[in-house]
């Protein structure tokens, strides 16, 4: 079976599962006996905010464009990428579904073939995040509730990604599952967690990609959040920004319950009810 | 007109370039002009493209979306149309940067993209990607008494022996308004490198008016697993491919065609200054901590 060429965006709000989808990719690519090392994967399709991809296909300084100049740039950088691999290239996500400036999808179906979306529990993203960014966990919940949320949209420094619009939780989800410009097939992080074997084939199959049964378990296996958190208890690992906490930290489904106050939980599920409760998520 | 010296070449100039450093001299002398003129949209028979750019042998158009475009042709000129309701200012960053980077490149030049520094009359290189903090390392050890030699582009030209030498620049340090404020340089920030952006010029006091020895080339690279704080020389193989790879817009070489001879350039670069990695903690908090380690390790190279 040919596996049809073209970006695939895994897309998510931070803290929601992304990393360990893409060390599963890289695990079933490698196809070796033993895991690949988390600090160098072989599928590294990187991150659609790279801000080293975009001066290298742009030729230009991203210090001196204005974060929105950059945003009209981007679907050009996309269209290069794809016609450069000639093959389907997944790639990391964290910007929610917007438009430039300029009207045109920032993600569309012009650049991409289709998205596979995580979703997480809020109130789970909320301590992870918390942990993640080290800052206390009513700023990540402030952060998550801000319907004008961005990351890397510093102006004094230079941010080590390009600028992503977040858009708070709930507006990030929405904007993947209401756009209807690409085929986006969403996954719970919950549902991936208890039954990831299913999980991650229908991803696969969704982008037209097949793999033995055996295959997908071995790279299971191989990304299970225990050899994660031994590979980052041994190295390290480079996508760590935390200051007091490993990146590979709990992983844990409904870890929330012992760790927001019942203010913090509440602070989640009053903005985010409607949401929340589409996406099958308990109040 | 204007008149400058840029990475070792005169240049006139119908455009002011704030940042860059006049000098005098006589207009037959001119290396390099840079004009203002209407520049098309796409060139004819272009055999090499990308999302903002076009090359057609020895023309390169380059696109600034909303705010000018280029036309470097031969490494001999420079040609901008700058769009309605753009200023001049908000134009003449990417003239010296990404134009004149790339009509560097033309003249088959070793462009490196980094900053420098020298001691004593002699120099060292800091390369590394967008962000890795070079410009910043370099102001800090300026500060720390070193003279300031170039930022962003770094031109490494050989002698009439085959040593090493970096260019004067003539170009102004640029940092970030984070940066100013850490290193409490405000006393000495000049224009904005464009009008909507906190990055400003700072004064390079000390600037040098001779091309430097190159003592090393250190690669600059933030700390993060598996790499660990400190400096490690590189084996020569290794140094050659990073060398290729911190040149300023790697992939423009190979579309220029000068990739075999700018090996042979990196390899005699190579021959007499060494190259290190130069792993630095994350956190600005650490950098008096990497200044000194770097002022140690140039310290027993010279000797």
């Amino acid at each position: 079976m040919t596996v049809p060429a073209g970006i695939i965006w895994l897309a998510s709000f931070p803290k929601s599962g992304n990393t360990w989808f893409r060390i599963f990719l890289a695990n079933l690519t490698a196809g070796e006996s033993e895991p690949a090392d988390i600090n160098n994967l072989d599928e590294r399709g990187g991150i659609a905010s790279s801000r080293h991809e975009f001066e290298a296909a742009t030729m230009l300084d991203s210090g001196l464009l204005s974060h929105d100049d950059i945003d009209c740039l981007r679907p050009r950088i996309y269209e290069a990428i794809a016609t450069e691999a000639g093959k389907q290239r997944w790639i990391k996500v964290h910007d929610a579904y917007t438009a430039t400036p300029g009207g045109e999808p920032l993600l569309g179906r012009k650049v991409a073939r289709a998205a596979v979306y995580l979703v997480r529990d809020p109130r789970d993203v909320a301590v992870s995040l918390a942990y993640h960014n080290s800052t206390p966990i009513d700023q990540a919940i402030k952060h998550m509730n801000a319907a004008d949320g961005a990351i890397c949209r510093g102006s004094t420094g230079l941010a080590p990604q390009l600028r992503q619009k977040l858009m708070g939780w709930s507006g990030h989800v929405t904007s993947w599952l209401d756009q209807t410009d690409l085929p986006v097939h969403v996954i719970r992080y919950e549902d991936l967690v208890a039954a990831p074997a299913s999980g991650f084939a229908g991803a696969l199959k969704f982008a037209g990609r097949s793999a033995p049964q055996a295959e997908i378990e071995r790279a299971i296996r191989h990304a299970d959040f225990a050899e994660l958190q031994r590979q980052e208890s041994e190295k390290g690992f480079a996508e760590r920004t935390s200051r007091n906490a490993p990146f590979f930290r709990s992983g844990r489904v409904g870890g929330w319950r012992n760790t927001l106050t019942a203010a913090q939980a509440d602070a989640i599920e009053q903005c985010h009810a409607a949401t929340m409760t589409r996406v099958g998520y308990v109040l | 007109m204007h008149s400058y010296l840029i990475s070792g070449l005169h240049v006139w100039s119908e455009l002011e370039l704030p940042g860059a450093i006049p000098e005098a001299f006589q207009a037959a002398a001119a290396d390099v002009s840079i004009r203002r003129s209407p520049v098309p949209m796409a060139l004819e028979g272009a055999t090499a493209r990308g999302p903002t750019w076009e090359m057609a042998g020895e023309i390169f158009l380059l696109r600034v979306p909303r705010l000018a475009r280029f036309r470097i042709t031969a490494g001999r000129d420079i040609a901008v149309e700058i769009e309605p309701g753009v200023s001049d200012h908000d134009a003449a960053g990417f003239v010296l940067g990404s134009a004149f980077g790339i009509l560097l490149h033309q003249r088959g030049a070793l462009a490196l993209h980094g900053a420098a520094v020298a001691k004593d009359g002699r120099a060292v290189a800091i390369c590394g990607a967008s962000g890795a903090g070079k410009s910043t390392l370099a102001a800090a050890l300026c500060r720390g008494g070193c003279a300031f030699v170039t930022d962003d582009i770094c031109v490494v030209d050989l002698d009439a022996s085959g040593r090493p030498l970096v260019l004067p620049d003539g170009r102004q340090l640029k940092l970030w308004q984070e940066s100013i404020d850490r290193l409490d340089l405000a006393q000495l920030r000049g224009e904005g490198v464009r009008e909507s952006i906190q990055k400003y010029y700072i004064d390079p006091s000390g600037a040098r008016a001779q091309p430097s020895p190159l003592s090393a080339i250190y690669v600059l690279r933030e700390q993060r697993p598996p790499l660990k704080s400190g400096i490690e020389s590189l084996a020569l193989p290794d140094a050659i491919r990073t060398l290729d790879y911190e040149a300023y817009r790697p992939v423009l070489r190979a579309k220029i065609g000068r990739k075999r001879e700018m090996l042979t350039h990196a390899a005699m670069v190579l021959s007499h200054a060494k190259m290190f990695l130069l792993v630095r903690p994350r956190g600005f908090e650490h950098l008096q901590e990497t200044v000194a380690t770097v002022q140690v390790h140039w310290d027993a190279l010279d000797r």
